[in-house]
């Protein structure tokens, strides 16, 4: 049983890997980090955000309501991961 | 002051309302807002301040900023100065912004210190811009004016540009002069600007005030970007009818949860944008516990709206009217239809109308005649005070789109030749069909095709490139790239749209990619389009 910091790093891990390589991202962005501004440098879009979730509640089993999808749960790597383990934890 | 009865440049729109009501709240965004009076005399320094700097009558000034309250105060500002204004898609790449500004010789931009950057390297690529205003003053400014100052840039601060005291100087505009270019994707991988009139853009403006009925109680949203033609209407109409403009920073509008609950805070009872992000509401944007009573006109353009979510956002606000506005930007507006309240249960497609008052179209079918009937198909032409002057620069352009009338006059008549086929419904409504070239529709932008494989094969190991658009209920259209690479040469699929992404503006990166050894060929030798769409569709490539 992996702790739950270690968890964290490998949703990070996961979640930047997928925005790296699905969403459109300015080679001066790369790599992405944990607090890479995802949305106010224009790497997610709406369209991307939708794409995102499905992965999200695929890849961590969680279920994703409209409601959810605001910026501070998106904003940042960190931030996703963070709603994750908050989604998972209730 | 002159226009005031009778308004013939844009700005005098803004001018009447300021005189007679400068208390009235004209523009909100985020926390800050401006009164009628207030937004009319800043925007008056600033013109004030770009004549003093060397900004004279049709001279084209850019503005390339986030949108906010500020980029209205520009565009009135440039307007008042006697210049055109020409918006930068702000996320747009810096090659492409330089092209625009060495297009049509942009010696004077608007920015902010965010896009300082950004104006860096369209100043290295060569645009010849000789002045920036930098419309939000920071701490790192000083610094950066004099490394600008070294490359023969000068920058004035926001401090310096509103403190002015003076009025513009009267240009002795009139409404044929041009108010604004918009650029637009273009067939050969080079943007085109589109040359609207002050004349264009107020008959556009007024009739579509007078189509929704604004009022000095409206709130209207301007939610789409400042180089895209819709925009106007919010930033125009509504300060003519003396009402209240909200304007949706970019970013604002990504989260459709988040937009709704703006739409309910601020009380916004006209709406105007493309399909797409009315589709994203009304899926993701949880209408349903919002309370959206005030929104009483809601306007969509740029696309086909597809009926079942058309459908659903009236079941969900069902007290608003519906309108369906059709033109390219070369055209502001030509068409339109109003969706009766219970078209849900009949419609398969949603009509684009019926010509504007004092707009003209007809089309005509291939063998020459007009479309008269049910059935009979045709390329739609249009005719009247909205069409466009012209593409700026390009005279071989504007002669190919900007053509005689083909119906007999006897005095010179200039009509729009769209390259949009339409047909006639029973009740005499004008339906979209299609495009007759590669041009097509995404997130309700115009995209050309050849515009993308023209940056594709700019990469070096690239030896073929086709994009072929695979249809997308929300966007309209997907992008889908077929490459096929240099001998020994090697790409992923990331670094070609990373590549595109420093190109060409995002919603034109392909959103997929294949790569084969050769691209098929017809017999003639082109590419060979149709069996790479067929070929899709049967699952063949696709990664």
């Amino acid at each position: 049983m992996k702790g739950s910091s270690e968890n964290d790093r490998e949703a990070e891990r996961l979640i930047e890997e997928y925005i790296t390589k699905e969403a459109v991202v300015r080679p001066e962005l790369l790599p992405l980090g944990r607090d890479t501004k995802l949305i106010e440098s224009g790497i997610l879009d709406s369209l991307s955000i939708l794409k995102l979730v499905a992965f999200l509640e695929e890849k961590f089993g969680i279920k994703v309501s409209p409601e959810d999808v605001v910026s501070t749960n998106f904003e940042t790597v960190g931030a996703i991961s963070r709603f994750i383990s908050g989604k998972k934890g209730t | 002051m002159s226009g005031l009865a009778r308004p013939f440049l844009i700005q005098h729109l803004l001018e009447r309302s300021a005189s007679e009501s400068p208390g009235s709240m004209a523009a909100k965004s985020g926390a800050l807002q401006l009164s009628y009076g207030e937004l009319d005399s800043l925007a008056g320094r600033v013109a004030a301040v770009l004549q003093s700097t060397g900004v004279r009558k049709g001279d084209r000034v850019g503005i390339y900023t986030p949108k906010s309250i500020s980029s209205l105060v520009c565009i009135y500002a440039i307007l008042k100065s006697g210049a055109v204004y020409v918006p930068f898609d702000p996320d747009a790449p810096s090659e492409r912004l330089a092209f625009i500004a060495k297009d049509c010789g942009i010696r004077t931009l608007l920015s902010c210190s965010l896009k300082m950057k950004g104006v860096d390297g369209i100043i290295a690529k060569g645009a010849p811009i000789k002045t920036v205003v930098q419309i939000d003053s920071d701490a790192e400014e000083l610094s950066a004016k004099a490394s600008y100052e070294s490359k023969g840039v000068r920058v004035v601060s926001w401090d310096e540009a509103s403190r002015g005291d003076h009025s513009p100087k009267d240009t002795g505009a009139i409404e044929t002069d041009t108010a604004y270019i918009l650029y637009t994707s273009g067939s050969t991988g080079v943007p085109k600007g589109v040359m609207i009139s002050h004349r264009n853009s107020l008959a556009f403006v007024e009739w579509a005030a007078d189509c929704v009925k604004l009022t000095g109680e409206d709130v209207v949203a301007c939610h789409a970007p400042l180089h895209f033609d819709i925009s106007t209407f919010s930033m125009f109409s509504t300060c003519g009818a003396g009402g209240k403009v909200l304007m949706i920073p970019e970013r604002a509008a990504t989260f459709p949860a988040e937009l709704a609950a703006l739409i309910e805070r601020e009380g916004v009872t006209v709406w105007y944008s493309v399909p797409s992000v009315l589709t994203l509401l009304s899926l993701y944007g949880s209408l349903q516990k919002r309370d959206l009573l005030k929104l009483r006109a809601v306007v969509f353009a740029g696309e086909v709206f597809p009926v079942k979510y058309l459908r659903q956002l009236m079941s969900l606000i069902p007290h608003a009217r519906y309108l369906n506005w059709y033109g390219p930007t070369e055209t502001n507006v030509c068409t339109s239809y109003e969706v009766p309240p219970a078209a849900g249960a009949f419609l398969t497609s949603i009509p684009i109308g019926k010509a504007c008052e004092n707009t003209e179209v007809f089309a005509i079918s291939d063998d020459g005649k007009i479309v008269t009937r049910p059935g009979e198909t045709g390329e739609l032409y249009v005719r009247g005070p909205t069409v466009m002057q012209g593409y700026w620069g390009d005279q071989e352009k504007t002669n190919r789109l900007l053509v005689p009338n083909p119906v007999k006059s006897p005095v010179e008549d200039k009509v729009y030749k769209t390259g949009d086929l339409v047909t006639l419904d029973a009740e005499s409504n004008y339906l979209y069909l299609g495009r007759r070239d590669g041009m097509i529709k995404t997130r309700g932008y115009r995209v050309e095709l050849g515009d993308i494989e023209a940056a594709m094969y700019s990469h070096p190991a690239v030896r073929e490139a086709v994009v072929i658009p695979l249809p997308d209920e929300l966007v309209g259209n997907l992008l889908h790239a077929f490459i096929s690479l240099h001998d020994g040469a090697k790409l992923s699929k990331e670094e070609i749209q990373s590549f595109c992404g420093t190109k060409l503006p995002k919603y034109m990166v392909p959103d997929s990619v294949s790569f084969m050894t050769s691209l098929p060929k017809t017999s003639s030798g082109k590419m060979d389009r149709v069996t790479l769409t067929q070929g899709f569709s049967q699952g063949k490539g696709a990664a």
